[in-house]
């Protein structure tokens, strides 16, 4: 993974050279994998991040990474043994010397190169020479010039040795800084790999399953985010869990996946086997992270033991991805992606399936055919399903429910009604006020004038007036979020135009604001009042500014010195609108902000949103692929179908 | 529907849509020739090497069809310094001498600078050409099929293959985040600071708060697949068919073996070129 990243800093640092500072950054992923794992994971990373930058960039790049790795590698070695500046000095040192000696060596060897190098430069010095000894008073810095640099050619082993230990020096002690301060921020966010569950030796036989007043609390916290619950799971059996967010639903699928509870018991029928063929599969919430293959089929077998054959295409078929065998996994939607993730699971011929909120980050229809297929997986095979749900209609083909109530929480559950696509709609009266948003024929294309050119938009146009409240929805890949970016000023179209109270959005960027559907993206800062005064532009000592804009979004003021990552996914949504309403935005465009949200959250966000319109005339546009209780907060609808307006909403935009 | 002066990106990790004789190529045969004329280069950085793989690769792109639209649009800063630094090479002249009338030119070095240029385009035209023809998702399972060897010295070659593997499936997937990260910070205001001490602290602060965001972005999503690992019982079979080369692999290993001893013996016999 860091050796994506490091790559990532590897191409940049290569494709623009310009962007110096981040190849002076490249060492610092590099060394906080040196600092939390063992060696031999940061010479896979090196080996991997090395290889593709040499794909990107060409044996460049490959240096670049090897660089990265040497010189992260030694500042992550000397934080772990806990040694400050002083060592990281005499290590700098050191590391120079080194690598200066190997660069001398490495330019001795390769004579040709190192000959071709220096006569390039030696002639970009001798006609700077010339051209200056024709410039008046600076004539006399001709000669010497060129004098000077031939002399010191001569001594070019020195000269290479030598500056490679300043160099290396401070890239060591720029990345030592650098670390320093990212470690800092970075302690104290706890909980990291979830499913760490200890290998269990034995046969493998997960059913039956009896939990008898299990609980389970997180290391360094004071609660129960479990139980106690008591339960059994029986083979074969369908049960539906249901129950709030922070009820301990996904806690309750890592102790039936294997982690031991913090108190309770157990009792099992053989080992848990998770991942092994018989054992116990899981289906996690978000699509995109559990598929791990780049192509749909090497994903299905991906982690199977060696030698271990499957019939791919039947897998396939059965979860509806026929014919699909040989995509690529970064082109399906969220739901394919999920079914996907259920054939990897049924590749291991599973006795007990967990699916652990399968359907909250999928669109519409998506859902529907997860649903079905986990519904209909019972008539195939001899296996217990678990399903973990916030949804009613999906815990309702379960044979039995189980109601979790949180640990002492005894709220009632919320469950999410779905509601019905609301049919696109027309503004029912004229409006009169003022135009602040208007999008007009505007097409977008990727990669434009490329073979790999793909298009997002198609001849657009709409108006949003102010005080307007308008859904967009639309599938994956109808553009929506292209749409979304449009307006917001950070994409330029490539035809039409998006103007904003009659100029351009880009040149306005920061105006309309844009909550992303990642709100963890959007916070940058360490601490709650600095990333609202950050992104409301003025100072965090203004407290009640900082106080101000968090209670416009009902946040209180005390939660102002709490550190981000303290925050729950929808105290972070406000946290964000807080500092994007902070500047008065002409309007506000809010991308899927009910995605991964509990029922109990998401109403409360649509209530706040629906009174910032009433009460402060907020233009609203929201992007999104929910319906449910979006109807008050937008009255106006537009359906985007692959990139172009849908015709029953073509009217209503047309007429707005 | 697009503007021409639309200027073209740079796509790479993506093979260009279509497909022939190149695209079918084993991935590890691309991976090995492209290294291997990288090194040759390196070694020998000599006209008669860089006109042979110069003509290697565009033969290569001619068969593999990549449209001239795949390069990138190169930018003016890029065309602004290679002017310069092609002006002072030029003014610095040295042999070999034309004669135009009585005056006398050095061409040595505009020479020097036209090879380095050269140089540095075929290594890229090297990378571009396995990037554009080669799908990711075969790389990975290639490249645990050329280090088996090393197994024997019990190097761990099927965990690096498979850190490949997972780093360019999440490879988009991160990219696809800093847009959004940097797009974030687009939307702030920047502050109008006074000083230039204020100015210097407010980029500290911003460099650091950045990169603890990218790699808080990084680390989360290490963790989510971490987790999807264990799902699967840890690690084990990286690719559903065989990996390994075939008889088209054997004549592009010749053709390009044959052109780096034809540049090998060309700079040896005609000792160092100009």
């Amino acid at each position: 993974m860091i050796a994506a990243l490091s790559a990532a800093t590897a191409i940049i640092a290569v494709v623009v050279p310009f962007a110096g500072a981040l190849s002076l950054l490249g060492p610092v992923p590099m060394g906080l994998l040196a600092y939390r794992c063992r060696f031999r994971v940061l010479i896979a990373a090196t080996i991997a991040g090395g290889l593709i930058a040499f794909l990107v960039a060409g044996m460049g790049g490959m240096m670049t990474v090897a660089q990265c790795a040497y010189i992260g590698g030694m500042i992550g070695v000397v934080k772990r043994l806990r040694r400050g500046t002083p060592t990281i000095v005499v290590v700098g040192l050191c590391a120079g010397l080194v690598a200066g000696v190997l660069s001398v060596a490495a330019l001795a060897v390769l004579s040709r190169l190192r000959t071709l190098f220096f006569d390039a430069i030696t002639a970009n010095v001798n006609g700077l020479a010339r051209f200056l000894s024709h410039v008046p008073y600076l004539d006399s810095a001709a000669d010497p010039l060129k004098n000077g640099f031939a002399t010191l050619l001569t001594y070019w082993p020195w000269l290479i040795g030598g500056a490679s230990v300043p160099a290396v020096l401070l890239v060591t002690l720029i990345a030592w800084w650098a670390l320093s301060h990212v470690l800092n921020r970075l302690s104290g966010t706890g909980e990291l790999q979830k499913l760490d569950i200890p290998a269990d030796a034995g046969p493998i036989a997960p059913l039956p399953v009896r939990l008898g007043d299990v609980t389970f609390r997180y290391p360094n916290t004071d609660h129960d985010a479990l139980g106690p619950v008591s339960m059994t799971v029986e083979p074969g059996e369908h049960i539906a869990v249901t129950g709030v967010n922070g009820s301990g639903k996904t806690t309750l699928m890592l102790v039936l996946a294997g982690q031991p509870p913090t108190s309770g018991t157990i009792e099992r029928a053989g080992a848990v086997g998770l991942g092994k063929v018989g054992g116990t599969a899981v289906v996690m919430q978000h699509p995109e992270s559990q598929v791990l293959g780049s192509r749909v089929a090497d994903d299905v077998v991906w982690g199977l033991p060696p030698g271990q054959s499957v019939d791919v295409d039947t897998l396939l078929e059965e979860v509806g991805l026929d014919g699909l065998a040989e995509r690529d996994t970064g082109g399906l939607s969220g739901g394919e992606l999920q079914r996907l993730a259920v054939a990897a699971a049924l590749a291991r011929d599973p006795s007990l399936l967990i699916a652990d909120e399968v359907t909250s980050m999928v669109d519409q229809s998506g859902r529907d055919a997860l649903r079905q297929l986990l519904a209909g997986l019972r008539e195939r095979h001899r296996m217990a399903l678990v399903h973990i749900t916030h949804y009613n209609n999906e815990a309702d083909s379960a044979e039995r429910v189980v109601n979790l109530t949180g640990g002492g929480v005894a709220d009632n559950t919320e469950m999410v009604e779905l509601a019905a696509a609301p049919a696109a709609s027309s503004p029912g009266h004229a409006r009169t006020s003022a135009t602040v948003l208007e999008v007009d024929g505007v097409c977008h294309e990727y990669a434009s004038g490329t073979p790999w050119v793909t298009t997002a938009l198609r001849d657009v146009s709409f108006v949003v007036h102010e005080g307007d409240g308008l859904l967009i929805h639309g599938g994956n890949g109808s553009g929506k979020s292209t749409l979304a970016w449009i307006m917001a000023g950070l994409t330029v179209p490539t035809a039409g135009s998006c103007l904003l109270d009659g100029r351009p959005a880009s040149d306005q960027v920061g105006a309309v604001a844009l909550s992303f559907q990642a709100a963890r993206l959007q916070l940058m800062r360490g601490q709650v009042d600095h990333d609202v005064a950050s992104a409301a532009g003025f100072s965090p000592r203004d407290t009640d500014r900082v106080a101000a804009a968090l209670a416009n979004v009902g946040l209180d003021a005390s939660l102002a010195s709490r550190r981000i990552e303290q925050l729950s996914g929808g105290q972070m949504r406000r946290v964000v609108l807080a500092g994007l309403l902070a500047r008065s935005p002409r309007a506000l465009i809010l991308d899927e902000p009910l995605a991964g949200v509990d029922a109990a959250s998401q109403r409360g966000l649509l209530r706040l949103l629906e009174d910032l319109r009433r009460r402060t005339g907020l233009t609203v546009i929201v992007i999104s692929h929910d319906f449910a209780g979006l109807e008050d907060l937008c009255p106006r609808t537009l359906e985007l179908d692959s990139g172009m307006v849908a015709p029953a909403s073509a009217a209503a935009g047309g007429a707005a | 529907m697009s503007a021409p002066a639309q200027r073209r990106p740079v796509v790479l990790l993506r093979p260009v849509p279509g497909t022939s004789t190149i695209h079918e190529l084993w991935a590890g045969t691309k991976l090995i020739a492209a290294l291997g004329i990288s090194v040759l280069l390196t070694f020998y950085p000599g006209w008669v090497p860089i006109a042979l793989v110069a003509a290697l690769v565009l033969t290569a792109a001619w068969t593999a069809r990549i449209p001239r639209t795949a390069l990138p649009t190169i930018p003016r800063w890029l065309w602004i310094l290679l002017a310069i630094g092609g002006i002072t090479a030029a003014l610095g002249g040295g042999s070999p001498d034309i004669h135009i009338g009585s005056a006398a030119i050095g061409l040595g070095g505009l020479l020097k600078f036209l090879r380095i240029s050269a140089l540095s385009i075929v290594l890229l035209g090297i990378g571009g050409m396995v990037s554009w023809t080669t799908n990711v998702a075969d790389v990975a399972p290639a490249v645990a099929t050329l280090g088996r060897p090393l197994r024997w010295l019990r190097i761990p070659v099927v965990e690096w293959a498979a850190a490949l593997g997972l780093a360019l499936r999440a490879f988009p997937m991160l990219i696809g985040e800093f847009r959004v990260l940097y797009a974030a910070r687009r939307l702030r205001p920047r502050p109008e600071l006074p000083t230039r001490r204020a100015r210097r602290r407010w980029w500290r602060v911003e460099l650091i708060d950045m990169l603890t965001a990218a790699i808080t972005v990084a680390l989360r999503r290490a963790d989510e697949m971490g987790d999807a690992i264990a799902a699967r019982g840890g690690t084990g079979q990286i690719s559903a068919v065989p990996s390994r080369p075939g008889w088209a692999d054997a004549w592009a290993a010749l053709i390009v073996a044959a052109v780096v001893a034809a540049a090998i013996s060309s700079e040896l016999l005609l000792g160092s070129t100009v």
